[in-house]
């Protein structure tokens, strides 16, 4: 084994880091879908020859942690077929998948003959086949209602274009940008590709496998020391999902056992209900990411991601149950029980770590719509990120985050920039502002929440809503408040009113109907009668906070 | 007979360089005046005046050329005491400003906390009237709801003023009629409208950018009619030029109305001048360090210096080209103090120039970087800024006793030379951020170490990152001040312009790019500059039909000239696929133009360098006593010998430790390092052993390396590689750079235009620029 030089060991750290950066900056530079350029709906990594996890850069975390299983997978698929110049897609939630929607690129990085290394994207496709344009099909029962699955399959081979492949796939989605989409992140992949060849032609491979194994080492003490300050013990937690799509009145119970002992953690989700007959159903890859996602919430955040900070951690999610369902049932919208799954760990931990936990975040409620823009008689697709982001809890010491967004993003999703909203879609934004009073009361309160409205300007246009936190809002914590409910309202030019359920589809939406959402505020912390009288003075006169709550919650006197 | 000054006015020192066209230049420096800057640069000018037996005026009448270099937007932003100031922005989206897009930088921090907005909620108001997407009018303006606003303003006394409406970049109407109206109510405020700054699409990136202009403006408007005001008075008739964060100046009248182009104006001098120094050594890049009194400046130039046009001010966007500089707070003033941990830390906190360290005696109680290196001897107490400041070493001895030494349980000098090192690995942590951060090795490039301190410390830093070579120019102190007088006027243009590569209408975009260029002349004939030093350069920025952000590349003037749209194609095509490894070339995409941008340059004379005649190797003739300083390699005090720099010339060399004393530079050369001056006199140190990085200036016969006394420098370095793998790609980058060398032994003069800013737009679109900042630990 090589000497380990603890300069180049954190070479190859940033190193690593700055080749997932790149990746990601050449996805968001080049897609046309405002899913992956504007809201950053995507992930790129980059992984050892066995698949092992070396760096990502998670603008959306809950995606992130399916890319290593999947790696390996696709490692173990082809086996010896593995050659320079392939690309292989992948998106098939029954082999390591965590959404139908997030289609992966993976590219095998080969130096001197060898197999050194992948570079991989993933990405929320603007649409997958299935039912219903954009891949939300909150009807669907089973997968092929929802997505054309793409198990891992070689789109080029030695660098060659496999044209039948690709065509195959493309015949069964809508949209041509996804074609489009899907070419730029394997560019990203090249770029990836591209660097690591350098850094390999710069130290060679014997000296990057002994140091990268070293890192894994390092991070995996990091991640261990980390977990050792949680006391042992064994903590309970339950987080709730409302409304499967299909029964009104449903509901179901997520509930984690975690067991700490000394350096490891273990998450056990045996107890959690059984899997629906909707599409309320997550995959193995999205749960585990969700309670990864959530850990590194209450650990030291410089803690890189690598292999070794995964080591320590173990998920049990048995399959048929609600995080974990089998085949061949629906799941698309299994990544957004990720803040249920996240109410369940920090209600386990609250006791034991309270200065380290928030209070609830904002549950996501969101809308996508499809139609025509008249004006261009162009095809578009519109998931509307800048009004679903609500509020973070707060923790002790911080406030929540304003209009940051649910759990799984944690701030890595952005809003459209509102010109260029209006350039790829037909509508007009009337407000996108903070909402009043939305934000949890506590000593420190939660994030504020968002009012959105804009005039839709495509006739005949399709809505589906997905989401929840309609029924339960942000928790609070120690005494804090909690935050407030989401909702979505369609307002028609004929007077109607529609109010979609949080798992809904709306067809026919004429033009000229205003849109309005609002997106809750998170859960507060601590007794909203000690906040800081000059803060809250000025969140008044500010309009966050309002007089009269100012009064009532937190005492304030005039 | 040509005198041409340039002038930057740090938080601590305000640095002098005097540039004649017959002699060497002249360095001087004083003591900031922070609560009016311009004092200090008068004062300077007294001082210059005098040591030439000139009359202040007779000085002031004398100069060409003033190249001015400020940081008072700088820190008025970082320091929030920026205008107080109002928004007036279309209904419903006057939040935009404080959300910033919804980001958290830190995902997984959750004591990360949004940065405070440039203009409070209650000042942000919002007003009817709308345009739509192509800029055509749906809502008349509410000339009446921008009254109210004005009203609002007016009780509530802002200063400053920023208008930006929906869609604005493609009809400018409403916002002119409101700030017609503004300025009839109010002219007295600051006011920026955000098309006449940057009339391009994305409303949060001209918001903020619009934003950020007013907030610094009325802080530069008044700072630069107290300097005008000042110089006038002295009887100074001459060009007087600021410096802009893209590197280049601009004349005072501009800057007062574009304020927030001199956001980086204070280190946009260094990365040109420490690549000028880097020639001197046949190398295209370096990375710049500078060590002020109160922060800590690390840039990259490969080729060219590092160009961003997305870049940020803490964590605010500001959407016009500027250097790729990373800023921390390090200095000689940062204050040493013990966390809640019990660890010792150094700043970012800063003494500042007043009161200034403990041993400035000017009451100042606070152990700061410059104490601990009083203590351990490597500054000497009489010899400050030439003995011209007398230091307390006392002072310093008490603050640090009564500050670290004794809560942690420390002898004196234990804790200074803690302090030594923590400050050093804070910069060396700053050095990380532009080089491994970025993928980049430093050991491939020199350290050019300025400030007045930075020289101090920067064998210890190399240390940590284990780079083997460094130069310390005779321009050290200064550094900044001499890379302005390097720089050329620089105006850069944006327009929205829409449209599909094929069946382009040439005649249309031609005639935009003349008024842009038209509009770049007209500065330029303010600036005196005549049209056989003229330069534009025009981009576009292009995409791929539907993309949504775009490609930025410089049109060949060929393919201009002769409205050649497949030749504009091609190269959109090869810079996408060299950015984002893939063109869609052979899917004959529509290709289309969103942005033009014209960077319209006026060539100025500058200084050059001058080479000495070689002067041997002794140094025996400087050598000017010794002194006991602390050696971090042994931990101990250790006697070593002290040159006076000032009486080293090219070829002297001096064996580490050791120290080398200049009015304005203390330079220590650690135990694991040697030093060579080289041909245009800086002071070339390399890691024991490395000769062969600064063979071209050991004399004609290369003297035998102390350390290993065998075989030619150039074969040394082999053999040292195979053993250590780390070092081999560094020793193989340096290896043709020593060959080329031997061919040529000195380049004696260095021409500024040999700073190709080649690759700025390029760099532009690189990653992690923007992900640069530092991670909070918990």
């Amino acid at each position: 084994m090589t000497k380990i030089d603890p300069i180049l060991l954190s070479v190859y750290a940033r190193t690593f880091r700055s080749i997932t950066d790149e990746m990601s900056i050449s996805v968001q530079k080049t897609t046309r879908s405002p899913i992956l350029c504007e809201a950053k709906d995507f992930v790129t990594g980059l992984y050892d020859a066995d698949g092992n996890m070396l760096e990502q850069t998670e603008n959306l975390p809950i995606l992130a942690f399916s890319l290593a299983p999947v790696c390996k997978y696709i490692r173990n698929f082809f086996g010896d077929d593995l050659h320079e110049g392939d690309v292989i897609f992948h998106n098939d939630v029954f082999s390591m998948g965590n959404q139908n929607n997030d289609v992966a690129v993976y590219k095998p990085v080969f130096f001197e003959g060898k197999l050194v290394a992948w570079t991989a994207v993933k990405g929320h496709q603007a649409d997958i086949g299935g039912n219903v344009q954009g891949g939300y099909n909150p009807r669907a029962t089973e997968v092929w209602q929802e997505a054309l699955r793409i198990p891992p399959v070689k789109v080029v081979e030695k660098g060659k274009l496999r044209k039948d492949v690709w065509d195959l796939i493309f015949a069964n989605i809508r949209l041509e940008i996804v074609n489009h989409d899907m070419r730029a992140q394997m560019g990203a992949c090249t770029v990836g590709e591209r660097r690591m060849i350098e850094l390999l032609k710069k130290y060679g491979v014997k000296n990057y496998e002994s140091h990268k194994t070293a890192l894994f080492e390092a991070t995996r003490k990091m991640m261990e020391a980390e977990i050792a300050t949680i006391p042992n013990g064994v903590y309970e937690g339950e987080g709730m999902v409302y409304f499967d799509g299909h029964h009104d009145g449903s509901k179901f119970t997520i509930r984690v056992t975690i067991t700490v002992k000394d350096k490891s953690i273990r998450f056990d989700y045996s107890k959690t209900d059984p899997q629906t007959n909707g599409f309320v159903n997550g995959t193995f890859t999205s749960s585990a990411s969700a309670t990864i996602l959530t850990l590194l919430q209450m650990v030291n955040p410089d803690i890189p991601h690598n292999e070794g900070m995964v080591q320590p951690i173990e998920i049990i999610i048995p399959e048929g149950t609600i995080l974990n369902a089998a085949y061949p049932k629906a799941t698309t919208f299994g990544n957004h029980l990720c803040p249920p799954n996240a109410d369940s760990i920090i209600r386990a931990l609250a006791p034991v770590m309270p200065d380290r936990v928030t209070a609830g975040w904002n549950n996501l409620l969101s809308s996508l719509n499809t139609g025509v823009d008249p004006e261009k008689n162009e095809k578009y697709v519109d998931i509307c990120f800048m009004g679903m982001k609500g509020g973070s809890g707060a923790m002790k010491g911080t406030d929540g985050y304003d209009h940051i967004g649910m759990i799984d993003a944690s701030g890595g999703v952005l809003d459209q920039d509102y010109e260029m909203f209006e350039q790829q879609t037909p509508h007009r934004l009337i407000r996108h502002e903070y909402w009043t009073d939305s934000a949890g009361a506590g000593e420190w309160r939660g994030g504020i929440g968002i009012e959105t409205e804009f005039v839709l300007g495509a006739d005949d246009m399709q809505f589906v809503t997905f989401g929840d936190g309609d029924f339960e809002p942000a928790f609070g914590l120690f005494g804090g408040g909690e935050g407030t409910l989401n909702s979505i309202i369609l307002q028609y030019p004929d007077g109607r009113t529609v109010t979609p359920k949080n798992k809904d589809l709306i067809m026919g939406v004429p033009k000229g109907t205003l849109y309005v959402q609002k997106a809750g505020g998170g859960g507060g912390y601590g007794d909203p009668k000690k906040r800081n009288r000059a803060a809250l003075k000025r969140e008044v006169r500010d309009g966050i906070i309002s007089a009269q709550a100012a009064r009532v919650l937190y005492g304030l006197e005039e | 007979m040509s005198l041409k000054i340039g002038i930057d006015v740090g938080g601590t020192f305000t640095d002098f360089i005097v540039a004649w066209d017959t002699k060497a230049p002249g360095i001087f420096k004083v003591l900031s005046t922070p609560h009016d800057p311009s004092i200090a640069v008068v004062e300077g000018l007294k001082e210059i005046a005098d040591a030439h037996g000139l009359m202040l005026e007779d000085l002031a009448g004398r100069i060409d050329t003033i190249v001015h270099g400020t940081t008072v937007t700088t820190n008025a932003t970082l320091t929030r005491t920026g205008a107080h100031m109002g928004l007036i922005t279309t209904k419903g989206v006057r939040d935009a400003l404080e959300m910033r897009r919804g980001i958290r930088e830190e995902q997984y921090n959750n004591r990360y906390t949004n940065v405070p907005p440039l203009a409070p909620r209650y000042l942000r108001v919002g007003v009817s009237g709308r345009l739509d997407r192509n800029g055509r009018e749906l809502e008349p303006l509410s000339l009446d709801e921008v009254r109210a606003a004005v009203e609002l303003f007016k009780r509530e006394k802002v200063q400053a003023l920023a208008i930006c409406f929906m869609n604005a970049f493609a009809n400018p109407a409403h916002e002119k009629a409101a700030a017609e109206l503004v300025r009839r109510e109010l002219p007295d405020a600051y006011l920026t409208v955000s098309t006449d700054l940057l009339p391009s699409i994305r409303f949060y990136e001209r918001v903020s950018t619009t934003a950020l202009n007013s907030y610094v403006g009325p802080k530069l408007t008044h700072y630069l009619s107290q300097l005008t005001g000042r110089l006038k008075g002295i009887g100074f008739k001459g060009l007087l030029l600021i410096m802009q964060s893209n590197g280049g100046v601009i004349t005072p009248e501009i800057a007062r109305e574009k304020a927030s182009l001199t956001l980086l104006s204070g280190p946009a001098g260094g990365p040109g001048a420490g690549l000028a120094y880097a020639a001197v050594h046949g190398l295209d890049r370096a990375i710049t360090t500078d060590m002020g009194g109160t922060s800590f400046e690390a840039s990259l130039a490969a080729g060219g210096p590092l160009m961003v046009n997305d870049g940020e001010i803490d964590r605010l966007r500001i959407a016009l080209p500027m250097l790729g500089i990373h800023t921390i707070g390090a200095g000689g003033g940062s204050i040493g103090w013990l966390d809640e941990g019990g660890l010792l830390r150094m700043g970012p906190a800063s003494a500042g120039a007043d009161p200034g360290p403990a041993c400035y005696g000017k009451g100042g109680q606070k152990p700061c970087s410059t104490d601990a290196n009083l203590v351990l001897g490597y500054l000497d107490p009489d010899y400050f800024a030439g003995g011209k400041m007398k230091l307390d070493i006392e002072a310093s001895r008490r603050a640090i006793r009564e500050h670290v030494a004794k809560p942690m349980g420390l002898s004196l000098e234990e804790a200074a030379a803690g302090m030594y090192r923590v400050i050093c690995n804070n910069m060396a942590q700053g050095v990380r951020e532009v080089t491994i951060k970025r993928g980049h090795d430093p050991r491939e490039f020199p350290l050019i170490a300025a400030g007045g301190a930075g020289p101090i410390h920067s064998c210890l830093i190399c240390d940590e990152l284990e780079m083997p070579f460094q130069i310390v120019p005779r321009t050290s102190s200064i550094l900044c001040a001499f890379g302005m007088l390097l720089s050329d006027l620089k105006h850069d243009f944006v327009r929205t312009f829409v449209a599909r590569l094929e069946g382009l209408d040439w005649g249309k975009l031609k005639g935009l790019i003349e008024s842009m260029v038209a509009e770049g002349n007209r500065l330029l004939d303010a600036e005196h500059i005549p049209a056989n030093r003229r330069k534009a350069t025009v981009k576009f920025d292009c995409r791929y039909l539907k993309q949504y952000h775009e490609v930025s590349f410089e049109v060949p003037k060929a393919a201009l000239e002769k409205g050649d749209t497949k030749a504009v194609a091609k190269a959109f095509h090869a810079e996408h696929n060299r950015l984002y490894g893939y063109s869609l070339e052979e899917l004959k995409t529509p290709v289309e133009i969103i942005n033009v941008r014209v960077e319209s340059t006026g060539v100025v004379e500058k200084p050059s360098l001058r080479p000495e005649p070689y002067d041997g190797p002794s140094s025996a003739h400087a050598q000017k006593g010794k002194r006991s300083v602390y050696v971090p390699e042994s931990k101990k005090f250790e006697t070593v010998p002290v040159f006076d720099g000032h009486k080293m010339k090219h070829g002297n060399r001096v064996k580490g430790p050791a120290l080398i004393e200049q009015i304005t530079t203390a330079i220590f050369v650690s135990a694991g390092w040697d030093c060579v001056v080289d041909s245009v006199g800086s002071f070339a140190l390399y890691r024991k052993g490395r000769e062969d990085l600064v063979k071209g200036f050991l004399g004609r016969t290369a003297p035998k390396a102390p350390a290993k006394p065998k075989a030619k420098p150039a074969a040394k370095a082999k053999p040292k590689a195979k053993a250590k793998p780390a070092a081999r790609s560094a020793a193989k980058k340096a290896a043709p750079a020593a060959k080329r060398r031997t061919s040529k032994p000195t380049k004696a003069v260095i021409k500024a235009s040999q700073r190709r800013p080649a690759s700025q737009r390029v760099v532009a679109r690189q990653p992690s620029r923007r992900k640069a900042t530092p991670k909070k630990s918990r």
